[in-house]
């Protein structure tokens, strides 16, 4: 029970206090919030080791107080592995974009993801690239307007827009995938699971931990922020449907029974 | 004493081998050696060069465009060697494969039948260790017991092909 | 200790590498290296040391920079068409002051090329390579015994300056086997302040080339210029041969080097008075000296397997009246004592 005056909401002690740069109404911001609160709760404050990409999560790891480095375009995974190889004590995580992953980064996730490296890997996909001004990415959706699909992205064109979750959960490596949401409340709760099982997996050496989160991008939408949560509903959750696509056996034991 | 020998021929027909067996004799008589391979890139059937300087002094280039001893293993070898030995010197040729006889007066030149020698013996594949006996028993750049050494310990795990490599190895002393 | 031994030239940078104190090894298959890659497969791990085969040279040179950056000891070995891939990892490394080491056993370009050795290399090696500002102290083995010796002073020097170091060979020198003295394994390594390892009991550590404030980032590659300049000043290595009375310098590196060797005893025979000078580093370039013999008037052979990269340097050093000739082979041509005796039989 919490008594008048007690602070029941702060800031997680892993995450130092300062504003963010990201946009209004971005999701990225909650992104990196629950994975610092994850940080908290698995208290990795000495262990991790969190892995900056390129793009709006450029600068990641500054919003931790732990140990952090930037990697190049979509190489993120590759710089966890050795990370991981050299030191199984430590935790490296990143936070990486639908460009950063989907796109130049592709052969980096597959190979990670296929080996098995027990690093964590959380993809914010908002269907374009983010900081670059909006263009075009692998996620973008059919017909969706972009900065280089001025007319909208059209298959002959384009072609398709890649489901990595659903690809990444053919491969035998990877102990966890999912996919969430931070259109609600109840999603996000949903997506700050996900990323604890996607740490624990790992740390428990069963493979890659690994968590899709639609996220708004109300600008480069062109949506109103408010608007956006709804944005991602209409839109996204139809071609990128919410859910567990990998769960080994042995993560089912890592989870913690949680009352809805 | 300096030896600079250029080996060349066919890429499987052991040309590589014979001068790693070349090198590791002079090295173990305490010499500076150097060992460098040079083929097209098919594995197989390419053509395919080996160099292999064994002297008492600091090594210089590990080409070798004047070689003292230089074996041809088919008739490109031959083209490729035969004009650019260097005078006095020694070249090895293969009459199996290669019915060119040289007009150099300037060196020596030894003839040897190895295709059919090594299948006498009852392989061809030992066709290179028929040329490098003839090299031992024209020149003196290390002996045929220090050669036999290396053999011994290269081939440890299989006798039959150790001693067939012998075999062929004296014979190529013994013809020349 | 004088225990000689005969060793190829990747594998003795291999080996160099171990007793170097190196912890982990990534690389990407490519001719005419795959031996040192083959061979660091089987060691490293036997060492309880880690390799990992990776998917590509991008994300071989990404898993040296990760590893690097936790402070241990790191490389990766590749050939020319490679090379240019790692450039991406490289520069982020330059900017981030990570140490590692690359070996480069170059091959013929551009493009595809082939597999024969060549030294098309050298300005990609000795000017940065990669995107933005920075250097690389390059280091060309001439030998076998070389190979070794550089690429143990190769992970000292990319530890001194928190930067990578190259080992730039051509593919002959690479594939060449020679008797070589085995070296001492390095027993202490240096304590890396910076290194990601955990922020355990200390305040966090960030391994970056990025400023939040633009106006700190040309504070930040001010700070690099002055480590290349302290290599310049501190880090330029040749070896000369035959200089005091040499009306003619032959400048060569790599095998080539070794084939001016042979090439000048030829000279000696016509009691020509020629000399070599040979780079070990070409950057830093041995400029001083080679301005020095231009002072005394020799006149200058550059022989390289190249059109011409290294040419360019000696011009800088040499200036314009000095006679100076380019002796070179390409795509893959090795360059022989014969050209370089050539050379200089038209210039005496």
């Amino acid at each position: 029970m919490y008594n008048m005056g007690d602070a029941i909401f702060h800031r997680p002690e892993s995450m130092p206090d300062r504003s963010t740069h990201f946009c209004p109404g971005c999701g990225h911001g909650i992104t990196q919030r629950l994975v610092g609160e994850v940080l908290d709760e698995l208290e990795l404050r000495e262990r991790a080791i969190c892995i900056g990409s390129i793009g709006c999560t450029v600068t990641s790891y500054i919003y931790y107080d732990v140990d952090g480095m930037e990697a190049p375009h979509g190489r993120a995974p590759a710089v966890a592995t050795a990370i991981k190889r050299c030191h199984p004590d430590l935790v490296p995580f990143t936070i990486q974009g639908d460009g950063d992953l989907a796109s130049i980064g592709m052969a980096e996730i597959i190979h990670a993801a296929t080996r098995g490296e027990n690093i964590t890997i959380i993809f914010a996909n908002n269907a374009n690239f983010g900081m670059t001004g909006g263009q075009l990415a692998p996620t973008t959706l059919m017909g969706m307007y972009t900065s280089s699909t001025i007319k909208g992205r059209k298959a002959e064109q384009n072609g398709f827009p890649i489901r990595v979750s659903e690809l990444l959960a053919t491969l035998d490596g990877p102990a966890y995938i999912a996919r969430v949401s931070l259109h609600n409340p109840a999603n996000v709760r949903k997506a700050r699971r996900a990323i604890e099982i996607a740490f624990k997996a790992p740390m428990a050496g069963m493979g890659l931990g690994f968590v899709e989160v639609l996220s708004m991008c109300p600008i480069n939408w062109k949506v109103e922020p408010v608007d956006a949560p709804q944005w991602i509903v209409d839109n996204m959750v139809p071609q990128f449907p919410l859910g567990e696509y990998k769960c080994k056996p042995e993560v089912m034991g890592l989870k913690t029974v949680v009352k809805e | 004493m300096s030896w600079e020998i250029a080996i060349s021929g066919f890429g499987g027909q052991g040309v590589l081998f014979i001068g790693r067996l070349l090198m590791e004799a002079g090295f173990a008589a305490g010499q500076e050696v150097s060992w460098l391979p040079y083929y097209s890139g098919e594995k197989r059937g390419g053509m395919c060069s080996c160099f292999v300087n064994i002297s008492d002094e600091r090594i210089g280039s590990i080409f070798i465009t004047h070689p003292d001893i230089a074996v041809a293993m088919n008739p490109d070898a031959y083209a490729m060697l035969e004009p650019d030995v260097k005078p006095e010197g020694l070249l090895i040729v293969n009459e199996s494969l290669i019915k060119e006889k040289s007009n150099r007066l300037d060196l020596k030149v030894i003839y040897v039948p190895m295709v059919e020698l090594a299948r006498e013996l009852g392989d061809e594949s030992v066709s290179n260790m028929i040329a490098l006996g003839a090299i031992l028993a024209n020149a003196p750049v290390v002996t045929t017991s220090s050669i036999i050494k290396v053999l011994n310990q290269m081939m440890s795990k299989d006798s039959a092909q150790l001693e067939m490599n012998k075999a062929a190895l004296l014979k190529g002393c013994e013809i020349s | 200790m004088t225990e000689r031994t005969l060793m190829g030239g990747n594998i003795a940078i291999a080996e160099g590498a171990i007793l170097a104190g190196c912890g982990a090894y990534f690389g990407y298959p490519i001719t005419p290296q795959n031996d040192l890659l083959e061979h660091m497969s089987q060691r490293m791990p036997a060492l309880g040391r880690i390799f990992l085969q990776s998917e590509s040279e991008l994300a071989g040179i990404n898993m040296v920079y990760g590893a690097a950056a936790t402070g241990i000891r790191c490389m990766t070995s590749t050939s020319s068409p490679g090379f240019s891939l790692q450039q991406e990892g490289i520069s982020y490394m330059a900017g981030a002051e990570v140490p590692c080491v690359v070996a480069n056993i170059m091959r013929a370009g551009p493009g595809l090329g082939n597999i024969g050795g060549a030294q098309g290399d050298y300005k990609q090696c000795t000017r940065g390579g990669g995107h933005g500002d920075y250097y690389l102290i390059t280091l060309v083995p001439a030998s076998v015994q070389e190979m070794m010796d550089l690429t143990m002073l190769a992970f000292e020097l990319a530890d001194k300056y928190r930067n990578p170091t190259l080992i730039m060979a051509d593919g002959f020198l690479g594939q060449s086997v020679e008797s070589i003295v085995m070296r001492e394994p390095v027993k202490k390594l240096p304590d890396k302040n910076w290194a990601i390892t955990g922020a355990k009991g200390r305040e966090k550590r960030l391994i970056n080339s990025f400023e939040m404030n633009p106006l700190d980032h040309p504070k930040r590659i001010a700070l690099l210029l002055e480590k290349y300049e302290r290599m310049r000043i501190d880090e330029v290595r040749y070896e000369g041969m035959r200089l005091d009375d040499a009306e003619i310098v032959v400048v060569a590196y790599g095998s080539v080097a070794r084939a001016a060797m042979t090439a000048i005893k030829m000279a000696q025979q016509h009691n020509w008075k020629v000399g070599l000078l040979r780079p070990i580093t070409v950057f830093p370039f041995p400029y001083q000296p080679l301005s020095d013999l231009a002072e005394k008037g020799c006149k200058f052979i550059v022989a390289e397997m190249s059109s011409g990269q290294m040419l360019e340097d000696v011009r800088l050093a040499v200036g314009s009246q000095n006679e100076i000739k380019l002796v070179n082979t390409y795509g893959g041509v090795p360059l022989t004592a014969d050209q370089i005796f050539e050379a200089i039989d038209l210039m005496i």
